[in-house]
């Protein structure tokens, strides 16, 4: 039983993602967004359609239109028409 | 060092608690912009200021380890601080991109747009441009934090390495001129003590009186009353021969702890008094800290070895080692603590008198190669006795550390790392202790968790008593308790070894903080936080589930009278629904992303739908079944050949118990693809045909007048519909006929069919109307006589045969010679 436990919880490790930012980008491009996090700054390439996981503590983020937005980690970052939307 | 302990314990809780919460967002409503930029420029203009004055103090030569984690924890606050207020722009710079939005793209070259769009154009852009540079001067305070924590984590292994590899020139601190420095400190320290013991006797005698008798007060009532309240488990008790596993344990326990609480509240009580009546001088509360101190770490190591060794009492003992051994370890823990003790207090008056560097050498020397020779004299010790008689030594891997721990120590003291030798050292008392003291709480964890072991404690006992629980629970209940203690130890004392392995108290903090909100491997976060709260959610769930099938079926709907089949159904479908529910919601309190488990499922449901084929089918019967309720529990049903009543409608499949009360287990599938009888479905009505024969010859009428008359008065017999009796048929043997009778309940029909074949035997008995039989032929078959099993009862009949034979034989010798003389009996 125990190990079925410990299995569960090591799934639950995996697949969770929690507390973490996420981007969706809508669009057909490929967008980009510059992540700053712990003192580096990042450029994060969003593919047509996709959805990525970033800045699970806190990070600053340049939109595409040139906004600097800060994040605490738990905001979904939506691209849709090359403008970006934070919610 | 007790309450930055408490203070980091109650951090982590508050992390765990709470998530940051972007406060500062509220503030952007409503407010003027100009005001807010103000404000948030101002806000990360101090943020900075503070920044550069940590910055500063880093480059201070004079920080140690400890200012330097909480340097960075600061930092790490800044950090926080400046984003939390660049997260006030958000809701405004919003408002400005929906209203340029609105405003529209501008227009082309050479074309003029009204002055009242541009001017709004050009404010907000301008708007804009000084928002996106205060976050910007936050982003660039925040990169700078990062790099200046990055620093401190390098300036902080450094600072460890450079304690831990220092050599010192021995020639210097082990020449003559050591040790008059030595006698010199001496001199000081004792003309310190004897200028102040004076002082105190002459001015402040009844102060001092007055504060030792109150902390003596103090610590004989922790004392008293804790031999009160804990005298029985408190005192090992040399008249029990075998004391179990688990009260040896709590004596130790509780045999450290009250004696280490007593003195500490006597010695804390003391300064606080010296303080209060202003007895102390100059570095002699200094001193008298560091003495405090050091007789309580010693007290405490020389409780626990006792408590753990008991070198009087053998039976009490938690490690089986024989009585001398004990003794010696006991004294050896105790005079390691004391040199240590002893060095380190010297070390805090070295310190304030401000000695010679190589008298700190000397006197570390000296305490290092004490402690490395008692080390190997703990390793080499020989501590068993075995059956021969001879004294055999600890395991190998404990003798082998031990004595290389020692060697270790005395060797880096002899090349001059004394840093290193007594850094060793210290861990080794200190880290010891606290691994002793966790063992034995793993141990005792263990003797809870063992069968039986939970029952046996008083809480057990007390429960055992007041509640209903039954052995089996109260064990999985220690079972439980035995696993929570182990969770507490390693809760309590890893943070306790890291702290005494050099890791500062912010260290730990930041490690529960960022472990609770998540570590980042890769693309995959884990949160141990996240985790948690999704099981929580789901226990909570489950829990309310029960909660309310319990309410709904016992309260709703037992009073609404409805039921016990539909009372089922409903039950087990909020059950059901319930625990789905509970389960998607804990997910998503996990913070799984059901959309990534989506693509996985979509993989294997091909899989699954093969595989599972028989399993999903007759899940989905089992719903069918409760939806469409073609039977209930206690259902009299026919599925082929099997006939009984219904027991429970689970997931997969139906308990249906026979007559015969055997449990039959009926996939669902089977009840809902094949034809299912139901004798009670819409009520339990049901038809009983009773056959009979009567002789040809009697008189046929007055015999259907009787059966209807039998049937009618049968109290049990329905009169609507009517009980009816069919002459059937013109058979071989008999005119058959057969009743046919309506009962209320079913399940009866064999009392029913009992009485009335009873009452027709009686009436056509009395009417001689004859049932008859069909005549079979009497076949004669021998039987043979059973093989005797019973010797004795054999030998018996034996004899007895035997005496027959021989009185037979005698009878007929007797009648032969009177009538027929000469003729032979028969043989046998």
């Amino acid at each position: 039983m125990w190990k079925s436990v410990v299995a569960a919880i090591a799934l639950l490790a995996i697949g969770g993602s929690a507390f973490a930012a996420s981007a969706v980008n809508k669009d057909a491009q490929t967008r980009t967004l510059i992540v700053t996090e712990g003192g580096g700054k990042t450029e994060l390439a969003l593919a047509a359609g996709e959805t990525v996981e970033f800045c699970p503590n806190g990070c600053f983020v340049t939109l595409p239109n040139g906004d600097l937005e800060a994040l605490t980690g738990s905001e979904t970052v939506e691209i849709s028409g090359g403008v970006a939307r934070v919610k | 060092m007790i309450f930055r302990l408490l203070r980091l314990i109650l951090v982590v809780i508050v992390a765990a608690a709470a998530q940051p919460s972007p406060g500062a967002m509220a503030q952007a409503i409503g407010h003027g912009s100009a005001q807010l930029i103000a404000d948030q420029t101002k806000v990360i203009q101090d943020l900075t200021a503070k920044t550069d004055g940590l910055e500063k103090k880093i480059s201070d030569p004079g920080e140690d380890d400890a200012g330097l984690v909480d340097i960075r924890l600061q930092l790490e606050d800044i950090s926080r601080a400046a984003l939390n207020s660049a997260l006030a722009f958000r809701s405004r710079l919003n408002d400005i991109n929906g209203r340029i939005n609105v405003l529209g793209p501008p227009p082309a070259q050479g074309q003029q747009e009204p002055a009242v769009v541009a001017n709004e154009r050009a404010a907000l852009t301008t708007e804009k441009a000084q928002i996106n540079a205060v976050v910007a001067s936050a982003q660039n305070l925040s990169i700078r934090i990062s790099g200046v924590v990055d620093r401190i984590a390098a300036m902080r292994s450094e600072l460890f390495r450079s304690v831990l590899t220092k050599r010192y020139e021995l020639t210097d601190a082990l020449s003559p001129q050591a040790f008059s420095d030595a006698h010199e400190q001496f001199t000081g320290l004792y003309k310190a003590v004897a200028s102040w013991l004076s002082f105190a006797f002459k001015f402040k005698f009844q102060a001092v009186l007055a504060a030792t008798l109150m902390a003596l007060a103090l610590a004989a009532v922790l004392l008293i009353g804790g031999r009160r309240l804990f005298g029985r488990i408190f005192e090992p008790n040399p008249s029990v021969e075998d004391p179990s596993y688990l009260s040896r344990l709590s004596v130790a326990f509780w045999s450290t702890l009250l004696p280490t609480a007593a003195l500490g509240v006597f010695l804390a009580s003391a300064v606080f008094f010296f303080n209060y009546y202003n007895v102390l001088r100059g570095d002699i509360g200094t001193f008298l800290n560091a003495l405090l101190a050091v007789i309580g770490m010693v007290f405490c190591v020389n409780r626990l070895t006792n408590a753990a060794l008991e070198p009087r009492l053998p039976n009490w003992r938690l490690i089986p080692v024989e009585s001398g051994p004990a003794r010696w370890l006991v004294g050896l823990a105790t005079a390691m603590a004391l040199v240590l003790g002893l060095n380190y207090f010297l070390s805090v008056v070295n310190e304030r008198m401000g000695s010679p560097l190589s008298l700190t050498i000397a006197r570390s020397f000296v305490a290092t190669i004490i402690v490395g020779v008692i080390l190997i004299l703990m390793g080499l010790l020989r501590p068993f006795k075995a059956r021969d008689g001879s004294w055999r030594p600890w395991p190998a891997w404990l003798r082998f550390i031990a004595v290389g721990l020692g060697l270790f120590t005395i060797a880096a003291t002899l090349l001059g790392y004394i840093g290193l030798a007594l850094f060793v050292s210290f861990q080794v008392v200190v880290t010891g202790t606290i691994l002793v003291t966790a063992y034995i709480g793993f141990l005792s964890a263990r003797a809870i968790g063992e069968e039986g072991g939970f029952a046996d404690t008083s809480v057990g006992r007390w429960l055992s008593a007041k509640s209903s629980y039954e052995d089996t629970a109260l064990d999985q209940l220690g079972l439980v308790v035995s696993i929570a203690i182990n969770l507490m130890i390693v809760l309590v004392f890893l943070p306790l070894i890291l702290l005494m392995w050099g890791f500062q108290p912010g260290d730990i903090e930041a490690w529960a903080y960022k472990l609770a909100t998540g570590v980042t491997v890769g693309s995959v976060t884990i949160s141990v936080l996240g985790i948690l709260t999704g099981i929580v959610v789901f226990v909570i769930g489950y829990f309310l589930t029960r909660w309310f099938q319990g309410w709904l079926d016992g309260s709703v709907m037992a009073r609404g009278k409805v039921d016990t089949g539909v009372r089922n159904s409903i039950r087990l479908a909020v059950g059901y629904a319930g625990v789905a529910l509970a389960g998607l919601v804990g997910i998503s309190a996990a913070g799984i992303d059901l959309s990534n488990l989506a693509l996985v499922a979509g993989a294997l449901s091909l899989g699954i739908g093969f595989g599972l084929q028989n399993v999903v089918s007759n899940f989905v019967s089992g719903l069918i079944l409760l939806a469409e309720r073609p039977f209930k529990v206690g259902d009299w049903i026919v599925a082929g050949d099997i006939s009984g009543t219904v027991k429970k409608i689970s997931v997969r499949a139906t308990e249906i118990e026979t007559f015969q009360r055997q449990s039959v287990i009926l996939p669902n599938s089977n009840l809902i693809n094949n034809a299912v009888g139901n004798w009670t479905h819409r009520n339990k009505l049901g038809r009983v045909d009773i056959k009979v024969g009567v002789a040809y010859g009697s008189d046929v009428k007055r015999a259907h007048a009787l059966l209807l008359d039998i049937a009618r008065t049968h109290p049990m017999v329905l009169k609507n519909p009517e009980p009816f009796v069919l002459f059937a048929n013109f058979g071989p043997a008999a005119l058959e006929f057969e009743i046919r009778v309506f009962v209320a309940d079913v399940m009866n029909g064999s009392t029913v069919q009992n009485d009335i074949r009873f009452a027709i035997f009686d009436t056509f008995e009395d009417e001689h109307i004859e049932i008859p039989s069909t005549p079979r032929a009497v076949v004669e078959t021998k039987k043979h006589e059973a093989w005797p099993i019973d010797d004795d009862k054999m030998e018996a009949e034996f004899a007895e045969r035997e005496r027959l034979e021989a009185e037979a034989a005698a009878e007929q010798a007797r009648l032969a010679k009177t009538k027929r003389r000469g003729r032979k009996p028969d043989p046998g």
